[in-house]
Parts: C-alpha cells; structure tokens; sequence
C-alpha cells in the first residue's frame, strides 16, 4: 500500500528525494505501522521525536493505512 | 550598588532617580511592571491621558552572567485591551538598565506642550533632551542617529510614527547588538502610552554588560553555568532554536491542522513550507544573512535570524508568529512579501502580529483581496502617512472588525490571536481566553503540551485537561517573565528536573536569598493576581475571558473541530 510522507526540520537528510514539506510516496506492507515506515526510510529512530498520521499524533506502534497522510519531525520548539 | 526607580514626569519635565523601596526589591521584569502598574495607575484611567505610566524594567537576573536572561519588561496600561500589560522583548536595553542599577524606568504624566523628548541615561545620570528632530522617522532611522549621535553601543528604545499617532497597535522597540530596531515590546499599544508622554526614545548608555551586582559571584557562577548546560542539553533549546529559529513551527503547526489560514477559516496551508523556517535558514544563507543570531549577548538558544531582502535592507529577525499573521493568516506564500510587511511594522512602529490580524480582517472584508501581497504592502505603507486607512490598520483587528463590520475577527479583549488556531490547539484557546493579556500565545504557550510533546502530553483536540495546563503554564511563565530570563528556557525548564531549582539557585546567589521553587511559583501566582485585580478594577468581569463567537460556531478544517472547552471551566483557571 501507499502512504504519503512529509520529512521536516533536519530529517529530509536522510530521505533521498525528500525536501521540507514536499510529499513523497513511499510503498510499505499491508500493516506496516509507523516504526516500519521509518525504518524503511532509514532514518535513525532516535531523531524522530514527532509523528502525526492525518494531523493526529501517532505512536511508533499506530498501524498506517492506504492514503495516510504521514509527517515526522525531530524535536522542535519556538513561539 | 544601590537599586534605583528612574522616575520621569512628563508633565514637569522632573527626571529623578529614587532608591528602591524595600517591597519592590526582590522585584524585576513584569512582577515589577505589573505590581507598579497596579500600586499606581489607576484602573480606570485613560491610557493615554497623564495618569497611566510607562515602566520599563529589566528582569531580576538581567545582566549578570545568567544564560539568556537579557529581556525586557515594558508595562502600563493598554490602550488596546484597556487592561493591565506587561509586553516583553529582547534586545540590548535591559542588560544595560540593569548594570546601571536601575531597577525600572517610569514614565509619567502628560506633557501639555507639542514639543517631543528623548530620555539620556548614562553612568553619570538622566536627562530629558530635545527630540522634535527625531519625529516622524521610522525606528530604524532614529536608531541609527542616536548610535552615531551617542555612541555605537548604545541601546535605543524607541517608537515609530504610529506611537506618536497614538494609535492602539503601536508597539516599544529596541535594537540587538546590530543596531536592528526590531526588538519590539510590541503587543498591547504601549507605544501609544510612550508617544501619549511625548517620549520619542530612551538612550541608555552602560560601559559594561554582564557585570549587574551579584552577592556571592561564585556560586552564581557555578548555577549559571550548570543552567546554560541544561539548555544546551535539551533537543529543543541546544538544537532546534538555534539550528531553525521560531520559524520552525511552520510545518509542525501546519501538519497537527492548527495553522490559522485565511483569517481563521481554515487549519491548513498548502504553502506552509514556502514560509518555514527551513526555508527561511536556506534562503537567509543563500543570501549571505544568518540562519541563527541572538538578540542579546549571552544568549545560548540563538532563535534569530538576519534575513536579507530583495531591496539591500534586512529584516532581523523573521519570527514564527509574524511569518503567520502574514503569511497563512493572509494566504501569502512568499516570504520575501513576508519580510517586506515585517520590516514596514518594524520601522512605522506597530505589533506585526496585532497588523496581520487586522490585514486578515481588512482581507475579510473584501478591502484588500486575500493573497495581494502587493496590496497589503501598499496598505502597510498609509500608516506613516497617517491617513484614515492606514489609521484602521494602526488600530487593531478588533477596531477594524468594528469598522467594516466583520464577524469573524480574531480577538480576545480587543487583542489579535496568534498564530495557534483554539479550536485545534485547545489549550492555548484556554490561554487566549482567560490571560490577564488579552489573546497572547506567550502568557500560557500550551503548545508545548498539546503539539510539541514538550513538558508531557495533552490532546489538543479534547477539551480534557486544558484548563489545568493553562493555568499551570501562566504561573509558570509569569515567574519566567519576572527573571529577565527568555520565555525559550521553558522547553528545557519543563523537561529537565534541574531546570526550575538552579533558576531558584542564580537567584538567591545573586540577591543573598534563601528561596525555594515553590516562592518562585508563588511569585508567579502572585503577578497574575495583581494583574487580574487591576482588569477587574478596570470593569473586566468573566464575560471578557471568552473566545469570539464563531470559534464555537463553525468548525475548523481539517481536523472539522470548534472551541468547546466549557465557560464554566474558563471561569476556573486563576481558581490557585
Ligand atoms: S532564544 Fe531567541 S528570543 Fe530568546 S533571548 Fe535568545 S535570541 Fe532572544
């Protein structure tokens, strides 16, 4: 299945072909939840701090589902 | 060194320095400005009329060695909210207020005459100088004069045109170490309450900067640098400030559907990350700005940033809130468009956040269309002409709203909402409603909690658990704006354990005191009580701590939610 992944703030690095805010689709297996996904991408678990699936904070363990809007996020702060 | 109250009376032209009175000692920042404003200012009077004051008050530990504890405190009260204001802003002043001893500025009375003044302050004294040269000119220019003029290493409060036209969006400014005049105490209109005394700046000349008086030096020494790890240490406050600025809220924002869009309309904008912080450090870079800057020496978070313009000019820094009110709120994309509306605020002397607000209600109404970034620079630029609309865009949303007949405005005690929709980020729509402030994200910034999983974790499309996050943070950040200390500590101080006893610690090194945390809560507790008996004396009642209407009416896209955390439960938060 596809979902639709966003890399922000430092992590587009690790993602090739990914730049800040600019959707990529990635393909995971059926049932794949968050931490699959971002190993898939290989990107160091320790440096994602933030996930929203469809605007929702999700866990590592959330399992995705075709067309889920994904964005992750180091840890970040302002105001 | 003995603490000193600058005393100034507009009306006699008296300029005197008093000794502190012993209640006032363990005082500083908005503690100092807001228990002043309430022992003498009455709550009725009319802000701009001779019996409300200006204080200006360094924090307790500016200018000393403290990490980032170089903010400033303006007060009075507010022509804009008509309530009690303590507006704070970083910047070179209050380090050098500090290391001159001089606990608080206070600006007072109505000159009757035309005439326009500057305010001297050096090691050697104050003075009241002739400043009729000095009108009409933006902040920018006025600082440059006064930094060739008095010396490079002065710092100049200021306010541009639109506080010496009195109107309610005028914000105070002073300048970085750069000279950049874009400091700005800018919520609330106390830069009509200086153009109201005929005070176009303060010049505040100090040889030193981190040598404020300290009783025990080493053991302040030891704290503050311990505390200076503990930032560092902390992802927030050692990486993503410095690494990205405020800026970087764009795209989290935008991603959790709270990015207020259209005035409010909408909680997504598909050009967020054209605006962001990443782009912003990229751009800025690209043409040789800076992605990280402090806004005063010994900041360790660096959250600024140089950003240069198409035009030659800079704009220091772009910040989240203003790239918001600007950007998404207008449906702008473009940052350059962005930098421009910033610089114009800066220098004519108005709250970027309080004129995008009202851009977005001028938008609304169909004056200028939304996404005219042309159009709202042109509108910008009436305001130092003064004519009838660039006086509705000095005067706020909430005015403009009135004016054009616009429902949906953005304002809580007639003071613009920021950049953190309340219908999807529930506890700051907790904040917006019941701070002493009227809509002010930074007097309860429960986006920690709600979106940046800083300081734990609490829905932020549930009403549940809300009204205590909110309440929690106010006090928290009124202790916080007391110290001089940058509100950006909060993201480590709410993590780290150590965080809130080694502030407690640099405070009883530096004044020979034996506090606890919980005095430095309870001072926290206690400046909100004064500030909210001030509004209640003012003619505030509970009516005032509630949201506009339309943000229980009609539903926030994406995620389809309103404003429903309960009245009653509003009317609990300074139950403490
Ligand atoms: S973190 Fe940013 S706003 Fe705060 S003191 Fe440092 S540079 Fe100024």
């Amino acid at each position: 299945m596809e979902v639709e992944v966003r890399v922000f703030s430092g992590l587009e690095k690790f993602v090739p072909g990914a730049g800040p805010g600019k959707a990529i689709l990635v393909q995971v297996p059926e049932g794949a939840t968050g931490r699959k996904l971002i190993e898939q991408l290989q990107i160091p678990a320790d440096q994602v701090f933030t996930m929203f699936v469809n605007g929702w904070h999700a866990t590592p363990e959330q399992v995705l589902r075709p067309g889920d809007r994904v964005a992750l996020f180091p840890p970040i702060g302002g105001g | 060194m003995v603490f000193k109250f600058l005393r100034v009376n507009t009306t006699t032209g008296e300029v005197k320095f008093e000794r502190v009175p012993e209640k006032y000692l363990a005082l500083g920042g908005r503690a100092l400005t807001s228990q002043l404003v309430s022992d003498e200012v009455p709550p009725t009077c009319d802000p701009l009329g001779p019996y409300n004051k200006l204080v200006i008050a360094p924090g307790l530990l500016s200018g000393t060695n403290a990490p980032s504890s170089g903010r400033l405190s303006v007060g009075g009260k507010s022509p804009l909210t008509g309530g009690i204001k303590e507006a704070n802003a970083g910047g070179i002043a209050s380090q050098k207020l500090a290391n001159l001893g001089i606990k608080a500025v206070i600006l007072e009375g109505k000159p009757a005459g035309s005439d326009w003044y500057l305010l001297k302050v050096t090691p050697e004294g104050a003075e009241l100088l002739p400043a009729n040269d000095l009108t009409g000119k933006g902040t920018y220019e006025v600082t440059a004069i006064c930094r060739e003029r008095y010396g490079k290493k002065v710092a100049v409060i200021t306010i541009g045109p639109a506080g010496e036209m009195l109107v309610p969006a005028a914000g105070v400014t002073n300048n970085d170490s750069d000279g950049n005049s874009s400091r700005y105490a800018g919520r609330g209109g106390l830069g009509a309450v200086m153009g109201a005394k005929k005070i176009k700046a303060v010049v505040v000349d100090s040889p030193t900067t981190f040598d404020a008086p300290v009783k025990e030096p080493e053991r302040f020494k030891a704290a503050a640098r311990k505390f200076a790890q503990i930032l560092q240490s902390h992802p927030v406050t050692g990486q993503g400030l410095p690494n990205y600025g405020t800026n970087v809220l764009m795209n989290i924002i935008n991603e959790a559907g709270t990015l207020p869009t259209r005035n409010f309309r909408f909680g997504r904008f598909e050009k967020a990350s054209e605006v962001s912080g990443e782009k912003l450090a990229e751009v800025a870079v690209a043409r040789g700005g800076k992605a990280t800057h402090a806004c005063h020496p010994g900041c360790v978070m660096r959250c600024s940033n140089v950003y240069p313009m198409p035009d030659g000019k800079v704009c220091a820094p772009i910040e989240y809130e203003t790239a918001w009110c600007f950007g998404p709120n207008l449906e702008i994309g473009d940052l350059d468009v962005i930098a421009k509306l910033n610089y114009i605020c800066n220098d004519v002397g108005l709250d970027t956040i309080e004129t995008g607000c009202t851009l977005g209600v001028l938008m609304e109404a169909g004056v200028i269309p939304f996404g005219d970034g042309e159009g709202a620079v042109k509108a910008l630029e009436e305001v130092a002409g003064g004519t009838p609309l660039g006086r509705i865009i000095g005067s706020g949303s909430a005015n403009a709203g009135r004016v054009y007949g616009v429902t949906r405005v953005p304002a809580v005690k007639g003071q613009g909402i920021p950049a953190y929709d309340p219908r999807a980020c529930k506890g700051n729509g907790v904040t917006y409603a019941t701070t002493p402030m009227g809509a002010d994200h930074t007097a309860g910034y429960a986006v920690t909690a709600n979106i940046l999983k800083v300081g734990g974790y609490v829905d932020p499309l549930k009403p549940a658990g809300q009204v205590e996050l909110s309440r929690n943070l106010q006090i928290a950040t009124a202790a916080i704006d007391s110290t001089g200390l940058c509100l950006f500590v909060a993201f480590a101080v709410l993590d780290d354990p150590e965080g809130l006893p080694t502030i407690v610690e640099m405070l009883n090194a530096q004044y020979g005191l034996n506090l606890t945390a919980d005095d430095a809560l309870n001072l926290g507790k206690q400046v909100l009580k004064v500030e909210r008996e001030f509004n209640l004396k003012a003619g505030f009642t509970s009516a005032d701590d509630r949201l506009p209407e339309f943000f229980s009416l009609e539903e926030l896209p994406p995620h389809n939610v309103v404003f429903d955390v309960k009245k009653e439960d509003l009317d609990q938060v300074f139950n403490f």
